[in-house]
């Protein structure tokens, strides 16, 4: 496994409903990202079909694997890159059971995938009314690091990162469809969970505006110690390739160790709390 | 929280880009060739103009004026001519008297005592002219419709209210007059007592009862799910002032929406059909 890795934050816009079109976005930005020596690219949250589907979603959404990662997986393999993006899936069981899933392609093709285990239904959000939570927080081990997924409202919730860096990820990626109205909570939490971890984390945001939503952008990449080490413009699209030193995790728990810190005995008491609420 | 001004207070420079990008976003995904709106020579529609031009280019924005005989007021023209002038866009005055005369004179129940729905039928009749010129020139209609009004229901319903697009309409009265003084509307504009000009010597503030500055704070607490009574105890207030805010605005929901059904299908328009605005 490389020490470093290049990693593409490719902030796209997406035409609603539109995936032929959101594929060719993102072969276009894979493409440039190889070129400019990426190893991983990720893309937003729903960047297949664009994030407000509403009743299309039923649709649009498709088996893993599908058609969609058919398509994407051939350039994984031309392109030899690591690919992130979002897609509502379809239950194989279920038609009409969907999921709001983040998918990892590599080289060889689909590696796995992680299904948002937080699904925001208030203010503008109504991803309860569409999709069935996910149950499962993977990490997958591979040539460019052990990595685990997470979907956008998952930031708001320590436990999730939490859980992932417990299981060994060394980067965790946020695919994320957030409004401008709170930008502010996302550059907040995405830096708190990185730092609580010690762990990469890669957060990449949607821009453009649906239905009168307008998405602020701003991925960045976070080192464990919480610096920002790469940072995409606000508000448009952009392509940003920043890189991670795994050797880094290292000096940062030695810093600030809040791993080694950690009170195991805590987490029952959480959860006997968290059921009275 | 704390219901002060300060609570009004926006970032100008964010908000100002927002709305240029929301209109060029929209049109763009229309296709259409811009944008019709009226141009009443006040606050809002000044603002709106101003925003639009800025957003899309003085070419692709049509200020329509529509004055009539009873509300005519020079000032008003001289202000949308002036407002044109300065953000580059174009505008034609049309006189739509006549056309109220004949409408009013076909009404069998015409009844000249009843200011409301006289006044309402001015407001329905520049929102087809607005119609007019934009289904004639593939334009979009822009409204100028503020948060305050569109809350409390002070437009009137398929007249003002109408619009393909109101890119203002999340921005309370008070805050319209601070973005609109920071884009370079002429104060004298800014400055100049709202009016929906549907009768003679009408002024929004004293037919709501309330200044602008009041009921924009009670709205944006109502908004933030306060409760009246820690309304009017903060904003030192009666609390039926409060209550009466409320309940204009909880009574003038149907304003809002789309005309009300009985559900009978398997999806109905407007409850649980939910589809993207534009998808392709």
């Amino acid at each position: 496994m490389p020490e470093k890795v290049n990693v593409a934050l490719a902030q796209i816009s997406c035409k609603v409903g539109d995936k032929k079109h959101n594929i060719n976005v993102m072969k276009n930005n894979i493409k440039r990202a190889k070129e400019k020596g990426a190893n991983l690219v990720i893309f937003p949250e729903l960047s297949l079909t664009g994030y407000l589907n509403r009743d299309l979603a039923y649709e649009l959404a498709e088996p893993i694997p599908g058609s969609s990662i058919y398509s994407l997986e051939e350039t994984a393999k031309k392109e030899n890159i690591y690919i992130v993006f979002g897609m509502p899936e379809q239950s194989e069981k279920a038609h009409a059971v969907l999921y709001n899933t983040a998918v990892l392609l590599g080289p060889d093709g689909l590696i796995g995938k992680y299904r948002k285990m937080h699904l925001p239904t208030h203010s503008v959000f109504e991803e309860k009314r569409y999709f069935r939570l996910g149950y499962e927080a993977p990490v997958f081990e591979t040539e460019i690091g052990k990595m685990g997924l997470t979907i956008c409202y998952d930031m708001f919730f320590p436990e999730i990162s939490r859980l992932l860096r417990l299981k060994g990820s060394q980067l965790i990626v946020c695919i994320s469809a957030s409004p401008a109205v709170r930008s502010r909570f996302f550059e907040v939490f995405t830096a708190a969970r990185a730092l609580e971890n010690t762990v990469f984390l890669a957060y990449v945001n949607l821009v453009g505006v649906e239905n009168g939503l307008q998405f602020w952008g701003g991925s960045r990449i976070i080192a464990p110690d919480g610096s920002i080490l790469a940072k995409a413009n606000y508000d448009e699209e952009d392509l940003v390739i920043g890189t991670i030193d795994y050797a880094d995790l290292e000096r940062a728990e030695a810093f600030v160790p809040t791993l080694r810190d950690l009170r195991p005995e805590l987490f029952n008491s959480l959860r006997e709390q968290a059921e009275k609420l | 929280m704390k219901l002060t001004s300060d609570v009004l207070k926006l970032d100008l420079p964010s908000v100002e880009n927002r709305i240029k990008r929301f209109v060029k976003d929209y049109v763009e995904k229309c296709g259409a060739d811009g944008v019709v709106l009226g141009a009443s020579g006040g606050l809002d529609s000044s603002a709106t103009a101003a925003l639009a031009s800025l957003s899309l280019g003085g070419h692709k924005v049509l200020g329509i004026a529509m004055p009539e005989e009873e509300t005519y007021d020079v000032t008003d023209i001289q202000h949308a001519k002036l407002l044109a002038k300065k953000f580059d866009f174009n505008l034609q005055i049309v006189d739509i008297s006549s056309t109220l005369k004949a409408c009013f004179q076909s009404l069998p129940i015409y009844d000249v005592a009843d200011k409301l729905s006289k006044g309402n039928v001015k407001a329905r009749i520049r929102m087809v002219y607005l119609y007019y010129y934009a289904n004639k020139l593939n334009r979009l209609v822009c409204g100028a419709s503020d948060k305050s009004e569109i809350m409390v229901g002070y437009f009137t319903k398929w007249g003002d209210g109408a619009a393909d697009i109101s890119p203002i309409m999340d921005l309370y009265k008070t805050q319209v007059r601070q973005l609109a003084l920071h884009i370079g509307v002429p104060a004298e504009i800014v400055a100049k007592p709202p009016s929906p000009r549907l009768w003679p010597n009408q002024l929004a503030e004293k037919e709501l009862g309330i200044k602008y500055e009041t009921l924009d704070l009670i709205l944006f607490g109502l908004e933030h799910f306060m409760k009246s009574k820690e309304i009017a105890e903060q904003l030192k207030l009666p609390i039926k002032l409060v209550e009466d805010v409320k309940r204009r605005w909880l009574v003038t929901e149907h304003k809002r929406r789309l005309p009300l059904t009985t559900k009978l299908g398997y999806r109905t328009i407007g409850k649980d059909f939910r589809l993207p605005h534009k998808p392709y």
